[in-house]
């Protein structure tokens, strides 16, 4: 009885979140639009100065991709990495993506004895990793890179690795800490790297949202972990939950960034 | 009751000391983690010396760009405020401007603003903590009481930093909260009458400072700027979500945190 309560108010409280997201996305497309054309801009007026020195750069640029624009000049470095840093980017939402997929055919997450909070919680968190993927891929595409489709190299075989080893909901809930907390370094480290203040943007928005799914993990880890499973409901009974829940979810005053991944990491090849 | 926050729930008992052990790793994460945030500060601090030193260079950082929030609207309207910027009330005021004679342009006003900021929000959670030690919240939970005390905890932790920034770049430091939104905030503070009025006020604030700081991120000129907001938006989000989940809303409700309820700088008074 509770838990159908609770995915009742839950299903009412993603329909606002959905109304919310409209306008999210619409912010960020223009956000995104913004950074393109600056970002246009830069690399137009790069080869205007460039070729009054190497008069065959833009050729090269069409012949070998965006990768050796690198050495043609700062700005086409800068369009570069940011190509790399969105490719890659891409690549841990995809594999974001999957993971959440792959948890919400597991009984004990998405099927009949999943905690309805949680199920509709990696439903929602798998949908939004998928508009972050979109608006990552946007972004590469339309300043000439490629989109990036698959799952980022490195943590897919984590991924895979330890998916057969899942025995329960707090396996699934550790492995999503781990790539929401990466995406996040990542992000946060973007943001000193790309060469625009739009993409600058583009990166710290997504990486606050990353930020704030891995916090909600982080408290559902250790009500898991507790042995109070019963208490991760919506609305919480807030008077039951141990003090410590109070701040499980923010560990850091100042986000780490250690496990930022390189910009190559994702990189289409 | 916060001050029986020590009272042992059988049922809770083992859940309580493994959290309490999580806490303290934690909270070593977060110590190996302060050394990088002050180098990074100290950079930002090096650079801001040298354009303080250089007249009216970085002079014109947010300028032009409208959007204050009414935070007040924020907290009461919270239902409908997303982190990605719907729902408050916000009121565009025009261009912002350099207050006459004020000691903070370009980046370091916004250092200031945000010291501010931190400074608001721990005053108001303070104010909390007063006012439920007084009986008068009601019934505070334990985890409410420690989510505040740790909040409040990482805000002063934030204003020491940026602080610390204006401190080296020989401005005064930013005590209190000198801004036009503050008077309304305690005036707000003072009518709270339950945790969910003190949680929708925290929630607005929450937002509005990560809102504020992925602005910053995006327009600070200073890289060391740049990254310290960048690392300190995500902190304010977490908050924001844990906040947004005790109020019993769907805690992560936007995809994109947005810009459009980011406090401008023209709201610090001094």
């Amino acid at each position: 009885m509770e838990r159908r309560l609770d995915e009742r108010r839950f299903g009412e409280l993603l329909e606002e979140s959905d109304d919310l997201q409209s306008d999210a996305m619409r912010t960020a497309r223009t956000d995104l639009n913004d950074y393109v054309e600056a970002a246009q801009e830069a690399r137009y007026a790069a080869e205007r100065d460039s070729s009054r020195w190497v008069p065959l750069a833009g050729v090269a640029a069409g012949a070998v991709g965006v990768a050796a624009l690198a050495s043609a000049s700062p700005a086409y470095a800068d369009t570069a990495t940011d190509v790399m840093a969105l490719q890659t980017a891409a690549s841990l939402e995809n594999l974001a993506v999957a993971t959440y997929k792959t948890a919400l055919t597991l009984p004990f997450i998405g099927g009949s004895s999943a905690n309805g909070v949680v199920k509709a919680f990696a439903m929602k968190t798998q949908a939004q990793h998928t508009e972050h993927a979109a608006a990552f891929n946007a972004a590469a595409v339309r300043l000439g890179g490629k989109a990036q489709s698959n799952p980022d190299p490195k943590y897919a075989p984590v991924v895979a690795k330890a998916v057969p080893t899942i025995k329960g909901p707090a396996d699934v809930v550790g492995l999503a800490i781990t790539l929401e907390d990466v995406a996040a370094q990542t992000y946060i480290k973007n943001v000193s790297l790309v060469s625009t203040s739009e993409l600058r943007q583009l990166f710290a928005s997504v990486a606050g949202v990353e930020s704030q799914h891995r916090a909600i993990l982080l408290a559902v880890q250790a009500l898991l972990k507790g042995g109070a499973p019963q208490l991760i409901a919506l609305p919480p009974n807030a008077a039951k939950l141990p003090a410590a829940a109070g701040s499980v979810g923010f560990p850091d005053a100042f986000y780490p960034t250690r496990m930022a991944s390189p910009v190559t990491e994702g990189a289409v090849k | 009751m916060i001050r029986r926050r020590n009272r042992k729930n059988d049922e809770m008992q083992i859940s309580e000391r493994e959290l309490s052990s999580m806490t303290r790793e934690l909270d070593t994460l977060h110590q190996e983690t302060f050394p990088a945030v002050r180098t990074m500060l100290d950079g930002l601090s090096t650079n801001l010396v040298q354009v303080t030193r250089a007249p009216a260079a970085r002079r014109n950082f947010l300028l032009g760009v409208g959007g204050a929030v009414a935070l007040g609207a924020a907290a009461a309207c919270s239902k409908n405020s997303g982190s990605g910027g719907g729902g408050a009330a916000t009121s565009t005021t025009g261009p912002s401007a350099t207050a006459a004679g004020s000691p903070y342009t370009g980046d370091l006003r916004v250092v200031a603003l945000a010291a501010a900021l931190e400074n608001l929000a721990v005053t108001a959670y303070q104010g909390a903590l007063t006012m439920a030690g007084q009986g008068k919240l009601g019934a505070v939970p334990p985890a409410v009481a420690t989510f505040v005390r740790t909040a409040m905890k990482q805000h002063a932790d934030h204003s020491q930093a940026w602080n610390a920034v204006l401190s080296k770049a020989g401005k005064p430091t930013i005590t209190g909260a000198p801004l036009t939104i503050t008077d309304q905030q305690v005036a707000m503070l003072n009518a709270a009458r339950s945790v969910p009025d003190v949680a929708k006020l925290a929630l607005s604030l929450e937002n509005a400072a990560a809102q504020t700081y992925t602005f910053a991120a995006a327009n600070v000129s200073d890289p060391g700027g740049i990254m310290t907001a960048a690392t300190i938006q995500p902190v304010e989000t977490m908050h924001a979500a844990i906040l947004y989940f005790v109020l019993g809303e769907y805690p992560v409700p936007a995809s994109f945190i947005g810009v459009d309820n980011a406090v401008k700088p023209d709201v610090l008074t001094r």
